[in-house]
């Protein structure tokens, strides 16, 4: 140890002299390089860090880029339509993004200890996040427009100037976006108080995903559907009510029809978004500090004593009490359940991630019931909720309290079987039976044909093979794994082949009720499904841990 | 230099802080004394700007707390008792991060960092090549100080600072703290290890659920309560009485 360093004045760095960056700009460096190497990196040295996350951004940025080709599947319709539909969508993912990115950006309780003492004004803080939101929620919506500027081009009442108009109205949206789940939190602040900030912005962000997606399907189907009666144009009034037509009759006014309808709703998109901006990154901007303040003095948030005996109790009681005799598996289970209730971070990303797993098979229930697809939508939306517990286990292995974890390691268990048994468990109690009563409700009432309900059955039985295939590789043992690793494109691979796989049966299972042996189908499927769940528990038994890095 | 009128701070119903009355001059090493929960942090959260205070005023520097906080925030280096960084940044990235926010150009912040990486025994490679994620404890220890001191602060509070430091460390945080002190600046120093607090603080303050307890010399406190060590008057003061005699019932009640 050398002698201290003198701090007195004669060695003190010059105040603002030379060169020195502004808050502003520092501020949205750090914010955005945070963004892109997540906020825990523990063991990584640099070289590797931004290098894998940029990787995996730049599989992200594939994946919307690749998605938005299907926007191509509106070519040859007017600017208007083409443009409606590019917005619903765009506004869907941005919609998804910021809210779920929103929460862990703007009011970090572990930033508080590194910022909060420094003299930084909340505004600059705010300006800076917002600043990063809509620059990733730019790269994304530019992404997932990439294939529709070409198309846009070749509208029949189109033309090159689609492409600037786009850009413009595309940026208009991501700023709206932003500016709406921000103006969200502020009110939440200003009209709730701070005591109930924490679970108000949980709620908040949740609902708002949840919308954004549910919203980003179901509308599209509602204007297909309507699609086949009357022309999608600006002309009808109940389009004002509409954010992505606004957008769109920016779009339209410009570079397309120049309706008079469309003028008014670009007038709509610009009022709409100054309007949100303003209020959000102006006039309410001097409660983010007091917002920061609260979160850095918030404590826990109580338990209700009530909630809390009732899932104990629950453990205790056959059949639970038979089903977790284990007794890592009954703590795992109860870990995940106190998770999946209770930790902000976990609902923030699972939920909305499961909104379109539970919305996805009534768009198919809608479609039957309109006609559209027949047995297989049917089966299709049972195969989709059987995916729900595979999803939900591959999100739960990430929290921001992975260290934690270690706990598992040190336990005197030979490998993770039984902690991936009892989150299993977890997910299958309180999340898939609700999601599946739910939907066989949904499905009574709007199928035209109550006996097609049987047609849920195939790809319900193979759920629990489904929620092994997890465990198989000892993932899915619970809050394991750091947020940022969640972020990973590569992660929805399994999902994707299980849910080919899935469609395959469904389609095997449609064509064994239209074949009136459908019986038999579900009897030879349920010897398969017993089979490999006791081949998959055999391997998920004998997995060890994965080493440490 | 730090002055206190009544600062009291309120959880709901619970209070954290009661009516605190201090003034600290500059040059004093302060220790600030407690046991858990008596309201330190919250206090010192309140003098760094971040937690309001719910009664009473503060004042750093002449500035108050409540009007000029962005001023204070300038005149105040603060090591947390979390030692939060952000874990993926590398050292170097987040101490000039910091000096940046302070208004510090990039190479008067680098001079003074290599002040430090010689002071701490750090290399300039480890700071440049790891992210902040994988330093041991005591090393990402190093780097909030580091990070507390760039802008040359006059007044210093820190919280648990030496969790995590090595002896050696220890004692060059001990030297540090004096040379501080000696250059003028107030520095309050919260920790659980008094026998350090009583080596280097010119002046202790005790708290209790938010109330102070005593404030004077450490020898001179002990002396008139007779407690012979600053841990005896400790626990005769915070009421932690036959802890010894608690912690043999308990080694024998807890068999498996």
């Amino acid at each position: 140890m050398n002698a201290p360093p003198k701090l007195d004045g004669s060695d003190t760095p010059p105040p603002a002299s030379g060169r020195v960056p502004t808050q502003a700009r520092v501020l949205r460096k750090l914010f955005l390089t945070l963004f892109l190497r997540g906020r825990t990196s523990r063991g990584l040295q640099r070289s590797g860090a931004p290098g894998s996350i940029g990787r995996k951004l730049f599989l992200t940025l594939l994946i919307y880029a690749l998605f938005g080709c299907f926007g191509a599947t509106f070519a040859g319709r007017p600017v208007f339509a083409l443009s409606l539909y590019l917005h619903a969508i765009t506004l869907m993912f941005l919609g998804m993004f910021v809210a779920a990115s929103a929460g862990e950006v703007l009011f970090n309780r572990e930033e508080g200890d590194i910022l909060l003492h420094r003299p930084v004004h909340p505004r600059t803080l705010l300006w800076a996040k917002v600043g990063v939101l809509v620059e990733v929620s730019l790269w994304l919506a530019v992404a997932l427009n990439l294939a529709t500027f070409v198309v846009g081009c070749f509208a029949p009442d189109g033309g090159w100037r689609f492409l600037p108009v786009h850009a413009v109205s595309v940026a208009l949206e991501a700023l709206f976006c932003a500016g709406s789940v921000v103006l969200a939190y502020q009110l939440c602040l200003r009209w709730f108080g701070r005591e109930r900030l924490e679970g108000l912005m949980t709620t908040a962000q949740v609902l708002l995903a949840v919308v954004a997606v549910a919203g980003g399907q179901v509308v599209p189907q509602l204007l297909m559907r309507q699609g086949r009666h009357v022309h999608l144009t600006s002309d009808h009034l109940w389009m004002a009510a509409l954010p992505p037509a606004w957008f769109a009759g920016l779009d339209d006014a410009l570079a397309g029809s120049a309706a008079r309808s469309s003028w008014a709703l670009a007038a709509m998109a610009f009022v709409a978004t100054g309007g949100v901006a303003w209020l959000a990154f102006g006039r309410l901007s001097n409660q983010y500090g007091a917002g920061l303040m609260a979160l850095a003095e918030a404590k826990a948030p109580r338990t209700p004593k009530g909630g809390r005996r009732w899932l104990h109790s629950l453990v205790e009681i056959p059949p639970l009490s038979w089903w977790l005799r284990k007794p890592v598996e009954r703590a795992s289970f109860l870990l995940t359940a106190a998770y999946l209730l209770r930790d902000r971070d976990m609902k923030l990303r699972l939920y909305p991630a499961l909104a379109p797993m539970v919305i996805m098979p009534v768009i198919f229930l809608m479609r039957d019931a309109g006609g559209g697809t027949g047995a297989f939508g049917v089966a299709f939306a049972g195969s989709y909720l059987a995916l729900l517990p595979l999803l939900s286990l591959e999100l739960i292995e990430y929290s921001q309290h992975w260290q934690a974890s270690d706990l598992f390691r040190a336990a005197p268990v030979s490998g993770p079987a039984p902690f991936c048994n009892g989150s299993r468990r977890a997910v299958l109690l309180l999340l898939t039976v609700p999601a599946i009563l739910v939907a066989t409700l949904i499905t009574g009432v709007l199928t035209r044909d109550p006996a097609r309900l049987v047609l849920l059955i195939p790809g319900i039985l193979a759920l629990p093979v489904y929620a092994m295939i997890p465990c198989v590789r000892g993932r899915a043992v619970p809050l394991c794994r750091p947020t940022e690793e969640a972020k990973s494109a590569r992660r929805a691979l399994t999902p994707i082949v299980v849910m080919l796989l899935a469609g395959v049966l469904s389609g095997l299972a449609a064509w064994a009720w239209s074949g009136g042996w459908l019986a038999s189908f579900l009897a030879v499927e349920l010897l398969l499904v017993v089979l490999t769940y006791g081949l998959l528990r055999s391997i998920a038994a004998r997995a060890r841990w994965s080493p440490m890095e | 230099m730090i002055s206190l009128q009544r600062l009291t701070k309120r959880f709901g119903g619970q209070t954290a802080v009661d009516a605190l009355t201090l003034e600290i001059p500059g040059g004093q090493i302060v220790g600030f004394l407690g046991p858990n929960g008596a309201g330190k942090t919250t206090t010192l959260r309140m003098l760094t700007g971040m937690l309001e205070p719910t009664e009473g005023t503060a004042t750093i520097c002449g500035f108050d707390l409540r009007t000029d906080p962005v001023e204070v925030k300038r005149r105040v280096g603060f090591v947390p008792d979390s030692g939060a960084v952000f874990e993926s940044l590398t050292g170097l990235e987040y101490l000039e991060m910091v000096a940046a926010l302070y208004a510090i150009p990039a190479d008067a912040a680098r001079t003074r960092i290599r002040q430090f990486l010689a002071f701490f025994d750090l290399s300039f490679e480890t700071l440049t090549d790891k992210l902040l994620g994988a330093y041991s404890k005591g090393m990402r220890r190093k780097v909030v100080i580091t990070a507390a001191l760039l802008h040359n602060p006059p007044v210093v509070f820190f919280d648990e600072p030496l969790d995590g430091l090595d002896a050696n460390a220890a004692v060059g945080f001990k030297a540090l703290i004096q040379t501080l002190a000696q250059e003028g600046k107030a520095i309050v120093y919260s920790s659980h290890v008094l026998d350090v607090v009583e080596r280097v603080c010119d002046r202790v303050i005790l708290v209790d659920k938010g109330r102070l307890l005593v404030d004077g010399r450490p020898d001179a406190l002990v002396a008139a309560h007779g407690a012979g060590t600053l841990e005896k008057l400790f626990i005769q003061l915070t009421g932690a009485s036959g802890l010894e005699q608690r912690a043999q019932d308990f080694a024998r009640t807890f068999r498996p």
